[in-house]
């Protein structure tokens, strides 16, 4: 088996490299910003900590985030899995070795916008190296544990499959530390195993609990005959199924626990037609029915955990819809508190640590939650950027903000850039409920937001107030069907047209105060696929998640607003050109190129330099196909062309054409984000500390800043900023060697915003762009030797700075700080001196660049142009700041030298001469000099807290005042200068004249 | 499901593939790429001369080591000098650019943890007289270089890993890993620009931090060493 996988791998990995040699390294100095927020997290998988860390040590599993880890008790996190899945369903850590971590990767919280996994890994060196431990088809994992008797053995309880039947689920179990797997417990095809515990004082005793579920795009159901509960007594050998005392089957899913002080102690909410909680306390043998109340059996397909006090057999936790806990074995359960604040509902892990178990950590569909009173009140952790966007979009303004709607946590919107970058405090919210399109209208004012099921609002940026403005159906409709994530876009060409969809197009050209309905159904409208009040099985469950025969996407022509593209979910690909009078359906030719005739349209882009070429991506993994569905036409839908590439492995959710360069597209799936240079020939993955599988969902290309804006489910919104080196790299600069890219015209600023002080504590903080152009070149291989070096000169060839610059392959970014070298500092402070490290602000002009690499030499130029936004600074302002900034650094270099000079006269007096001490004269002549000195800079001080201003101190005070200065300078500022001038002559004055007077003492240098 | 399995496929490929070299055969062909286990071992001190540039301005570092004796390295910003020093048995730091008025001494842990900066020998030709666990993680890439990646484990539990270009066997990364003080750091420290020296050794000439690039001007391999510098000046 093993040479197999070893002789396939081998063809594969030949095939990815004899792709494009373009590829992610090639742009790795450029880096994403996480934009997060932290201040709305996302949903928490799993929860498991190091017992013998004092709880200090956390890990943490998401739902599309992948793991994080806490050294610090959630104080801060970090991400350890950006290289792998980024959908978690369990993690276990083997606490003898607490290195040790298991990852089974994909969430068995089985909502309908769950993702999928793709096995195990593992890690023996906390989280920095991860392998991949097998069970690669089991899609989903809900539950690993580790017998702390022998942590080499290892249960895997796999639900599998949600969207299909599948053979990969059930319980598995590795006695070697996962390096193979057996399946030790199997029902059938469509019936998984979603929980698994251990007796914790005789690790033979196991109990699991089958699930039998399925989802279909348009229902779900829990429950069948599949299901049970099962208990071993020889580690997996062999099972019965508990029944005595358990409600009439068929079970849906069981949440379940024991009481680790007592292990006889057991909970389980049974899913059936009699959901309720059932009490044993014989090991499972009977059960006893215990009434409980609906936010303790809610749900069961979605709250699964149920935790019991690891010392305390009479404290019982039940985090589920809300956060429950009972004193009395379960018996009576009180909710908790929000005395320290709302908490998330929606729950779906509990860690309490054993050393001390009034601290726990839950873990909801919004983010980790920190108790240290036994669950009675709770702290939000703010650093945790987790959050599941759906769809992002940008407006156009300085800076110009994000709009996101979240998974189960509102919509929002945030500056991109600001004074101290972006954090937490910056996200405003603008809807509530699961948020999905969040799109700001091209007034700057409004905001349209909804939540599930197109409950859409019109919303005031200013004061946050939301009208209504959903169509209604009239005598002239069917019942409205609105997609769970319901499209509202506003027009590519025309932006002042918006645009609803149900199974009808609807368009407003007053911001939803009035709609014309557009078309007829556009869907299949197959009646079959509208049963959603049936949906759930054995617990109704229809929250509109299910909602089906639905418009899915829109799209207007960037080149014509008449152009019109709906998508639907149901497989229907329409398209109008005559502002939506006639439609025509051409879902028939995209399945002629080998797309699945069901399979939802997630995106359509229709082109930006050709009315007849549309792109489109197509996903069909509710029907248990994971296949990369993306498509092209150039003739408006007749034929089409599937685009693929063998680095694709999931469903794709988003196709983006570049608005400027027609052959770089962006492809965003379900397992990472792609880019082709040639029109989607071959594609490379992007990663710029961007996931390597994040879930992309939605992406734009900011139109003023060429930034690439990345909506993830699952780790927030990230900023590429300015793309322009990806789209510059065209095949003659990538085929070159070295190629050094054009400059773009620098405005000199010292950046669009000041000081935004200190970082803020216990949040999440994005940064800033950089904040002036780069100088970027190409290299097509790593320098093996030698070094790199920029070297910036004026137009009379004077080199102004020489910096330190890159050697990787790819692209290389130096940043130049529009400065020349700082002036030179005279030894003998105590305290660093800010003059010796900035130079007056260049004038505007032409300068030139010189890239050497070696011997060899490359040249371009930098057109540095006045910054004619600042209306406090003219052109002639400007140079009156550069004349006296140069002024003062003569200045300043003239007090620096002067103080050498003293010094080394000092000096020299002490050294070379024998007879110092005795000789009077010098001793005199010494102490003269050092009164000079200490005018000339401060010479008492011993710390940085103790300030004395001599003339040095002023003038670097004012020197830097002048080289950062954005403003005309005022009067007392330049009267400054000559003061300081003055007061240089004075003790120049005062210096010659010791000179000569001293001319026979002086020992010459 | 296809695309899964092809995905696990990948996964394993990079860490089979990568085991087909072994650990020894990398270890020997880094020791080979470097100059060789005689020439290093006739290396007992060494004085590096450089400068890292910062917006324009220079700041000159100076390190001198003896070999498994003592490391100092002198800074110098603005005229302003400062220091810090580590032997066996003491180390102290003198940084008045962060307003230290006196040398102040490292803490036991950060003594402790500090030794390996004592050996002049390049990691992999000492790890296994150190008592050092040698792990290979497969390969990674560095800045879209491939690179073997190592990873050295001492007896503190200090980890280091190291990234070796494929094509020429120098390490051009390293991670270190350290708990001092309760608190865990991770350090990471880029090479470049290998030159050959006339004792036949490669030394990197560039060596990038997150506090700036060091720009190596000049070595001296063997040089004459005052060694009342490792102790405090009276």
């Amino acid at each position: 088996m093993k040479t197999k996988i070893l002789l396939a791998s081998v063809i594969y990995s030949s095939l990815c490299y004899s792709q494009s040699p373009v590829n992610a390294a090639m742009f790795g100095t450029m880096e994403a910003r996480n934009l997060g927020p932290g201040t709305m997290s996302g949903r928490i998988t799993a929860i498991e900590g190091v017992n013998s860390d004092e709880g200090k040590t956390i890990y943490i599993g998401t739902a599309g985030g992948g793991v994080w880890k806490s050294k610090n008790a959630g104080a801060s996190y970090k991400p350890l899995f950006d290289k792998y899945c980024q959908s978690i369903g369990a993690l276990a850590i083997d606490q003898k070795n607490p290195s040790i971590v298991y990852v089974g990767t994909g969430e068995s919280n089985m909502r309908n916008s769950v993702s999928i996994g793709n096995g195990m890994y593992k890690t023996k060196d906390g989280g920095d190296n991860w392998k991949y431990i097998g069970l690669d088809s089991t899609e989903h994992i809900s539950r690993i544990i580790v017998n702390p008797d022998n942590t080499d053995i290892i249960y895997a309880a796999v639900p599998g499959a949600l969207w299909s039947n599948s053979k990969h689920r059930g319980l598995y179990k590795s006695t070697n530390g996962g390096e193979t797997w057996e399946k030790i417990l199997y029902t059938d095809d469509q019936t998984g195993c979603a929980e698994i515990l251990m007796d914790s004082k005789n690790s033979n005793i196991l109990y699991a609990s089958m699930w039998q579920f399925r989802r279909q795009p348009y229902s779900f159901n829990s429950g069948g005959k599949g299901s049970g509960l099962y208990k071993s007594i020889d580690a997996g050998k062999t099972w019965k199924e508990l029944k005595t005392g358990l409600p009439d089957k068929p079970f849906g899913r069981i949440a379940m626990t024991l009481a680790p002080s007592e292990p006889n102690k057991m909970w389980a909410i049974v899913e059936s037609n009699k959901t309720g909680l059932y009490i044993s306390e014989d090991g499972g043998e009977t059960w006893k029915s215990q009434s409980a109340t609906l936010n303790v059996t809610a749900r069961p397909f979605y709250f699964s955990t149920i935790v019991v006090d690891p010392k305390d057999s009479k404290r019982v936790y039940r985090p589920a819809f809300n956060f429950a806990y009972s004193n009395d074995g379960g018996f009576s359960f009180t909710e908790a508190s929000y005395g320290g604040g709302w908490v998330h509902s929606d729950m779906h892990a509990l860690w309490i640590n054993p050393t001390n178990t009034n601290v726990m950590y839950v873990g909801t569909d919004g983010g980790i939650y920190t108790s240290i009173d036994k669950g009675i009140t709770w702290q939000f952790n703010h650093c945790l950027p987790v959050g599941q966007f759906y769809h992002v979009a940008a407006d156009e303004k300085e800076p110009y903000n994000v709009y996101g709607g979240l998974q189960d946590n509102g919509s929002w919107m945030a500056q991109s850039s600001g004074p101290g970058g972006v954090n937490n405090a910056h996200w405003q919210n603008v809807g509530g409920g699961d948020g999905f399109w969040t799109v700001p209208d091209a007034d700057g004012k409004v905001v349209y937001s909804e939540y599930q099921g197109g409950n859409m609002s019109r919303v005031s940026i200013q004061t946050k107030k939301s009208e209504s403005i959903q169509p209604k159906k009239t005598s002239k409709e069917d019942k409205l069907r609105w997609n769970w994530n319901t499209p509202i876009v506003t027009g590519a060409n025309n932006p002042k047209n918006l645009y609803v969809g149900a199974q009808y197009l609807y368009k407003s050209t007053d911001q939803g105060r009035n709609w014309k309905r557009i078309s007829n159904d556009l869907t299949t409208n197959d009646k079959k696929k509208q049963e959603q009040e049936e949906s759930g099985g054995l617990s109704a469950d229809n929250t509109s998640a299910e909602n089906h025969c639905t418009i899915f996407t829109i799209a207007e022509s960037p080149l014509d607003e008449t152009q019109i593209w709906v998508g639907t979910d149901d497989g229907n690909l329409q398209v109008s050109t005559d502002g939506g009078n006639s439609w025509t359906n051409v879902s028939a030719n995209v399945t002629k190129c080998g797309i699945a005739t069901q399979a939802w349209v997630s995106s359509i882009e229709p082109s930006h330099f050709d009315k007849n070429t549309v792109y489109a991506t197509f996903e069909n993994h509710m029907y248990g196909d994971h296949k990369t569905y993306l498509a092209k036409s150039s003739d408006l839908g007749k034929t089409w062309v599937k685009l693929s590439n063998k680095e694709f492995i999931s469903f794709a959710h988003k196709i983006i054409e570049d608005p400027i360069n027609k052959n770089l597209l962006f492809l965003g799936t379900e397992m990472g984000l792609f880019a082709t240079l040639d029109g989607g020939t071959t594609w490379f993955k992007i990663k710029n500390k961007i996931p390597e599988f994040a879930l992309v969902r939605d992406l734009k290309i900011h139109p003023k800043t060429h930034d690439l804006i990345v909506g993830t489910h699952g780790r927030g919104i990230f900023i590429l900023d300015d793309i322009r080196p990806i789209r510059n790299l065209t095949k003659e600069i990538w085929d070159q060697d070295v190629y050094l890219f054009p400059t773009p015209d620098i405005t000199l600023n010292n950046g669009k915003y000041g000081w935004g002080g200190p970082e803020v504590s216990g949040g999440w903080q994005a940064g800033n762009p950089d904040f002036t152009p780069t100088i970027n070149y190409y290299l097509k291989q790593r320098l093996a030797s030698g070094k790199a070096t920029i070297e910036i000169y004026d137009a009379n060839g004077l080199m102004l700075q020489s910096m330190t610059a890159g050697i990787r392959k790819g692209i290389n970014k130096v940043s130049w700080n529009l400065r020349g070298t700082p002036p030179k500092v005279a030894a003998g402070s105590a305290k660093m001196d800010g003059a010796g490290f900035t130079a007056p602000m260049v004038l505007p002009g032409l300068y030139t660049v010189k890239l050497k690499l070696n011997d060899k030499e490359y040249t371009s130029t930098i057109n540095c142009i006045h910054d004619k936004e600042n209306v406090d600074l003219t052109e002639a302002d400007r140079k009156m700041v550069y004349v006296h900034a140069t002024k003062l650094k003569t200045l300043f270099e003239n007090v620096n030298h002067l103080i050498d000079s003293v010094s080394y006269y000092k000096l020299t007096l002490k050294t070379d001469s024998i007879d110092f001490n005795k000789n009077k004269t010098k001793k005199v002549f010494y102490s003269d000099l050092e009164k000079i000195r200490s005018e000339l800079m401060s010479t008492k001080k011993t710390s940085i807290f103790a300030d004395e201003e001599r003339l040095r101190e002023k003038v670097s005070s004012l020197y830097s005042t002048f080289c950062y200065m954005e403003s005309k300078p005022n009067s007392t500022q330049l009267e400054a200068i000559e003061v300081l001038e003055n007061d240089y002559k004075k003790q120049e004055e005062i210096y010659k004249a010791l000179m000569i007077k001293n001319k026979k003492t002086i020992v010459k240098p | 499901m296809t695309k899964l399995f092809i995905t696990a496929i990948a996964i394993a490929c990079s860490s089979l593939s990568s085991l087909a070299q072994t650990t020894d055969e990398i270890v020997a062909k880094h020791i080979e790429a470097i100059g060789g286990k005689d020439n290093w071992s006739k290396i007992k001190s060494m004085r590096t001369e450089g400068i890292i540039k910062a917006q324009g301005a220079e700041i000159k570092i100076t390190n001198t080591q003896i070999d498994k004796k003592a490391n100092r390295t002198d800074i110098e910003v603005m005229g302003m000098k400062g220091y810090s020093i580590l032997t066996k048995t003491e180390g102290w730091n003198f940084m008045p650019f962060q307003g230290q008025t006196k040398p102040e001494p490292i803490t036991a842990d950060e003594l402790k943890m500090g030794q390996d900066e004592l050996n002049i020998q390049d990691e992999f030709l000492t790890y296994t007289v150190l008592g050092k666990k040698i792990e290979n993680l497969g390969k990674d890439e560095v800045d879209g270089t491939e690179c073997f990646k190592i990873k050295l484990i001492d007896k503190e539990g200090i980890e280091s890993t190291y990234f070796i270009d494929q094509s020429n066997y120098f390490t051009i990364k390293e991670i270190n890993k350290v708990k001092v003080n309760g608190q865990e750091m991770e350090n990471t420290t880029t090479y470049s620009n290998y030159k050959k020296t006339d004792t036949g050794v490669f030394i990197a000439m560039s060596i990038g931090s997150d506090y700036g690039d060091l720009e190596i001007s000049k070595i001296d391999i063997n040089p004459n060493i005052d060694e009342s510098i490792f102790k405090l000046a009276k």
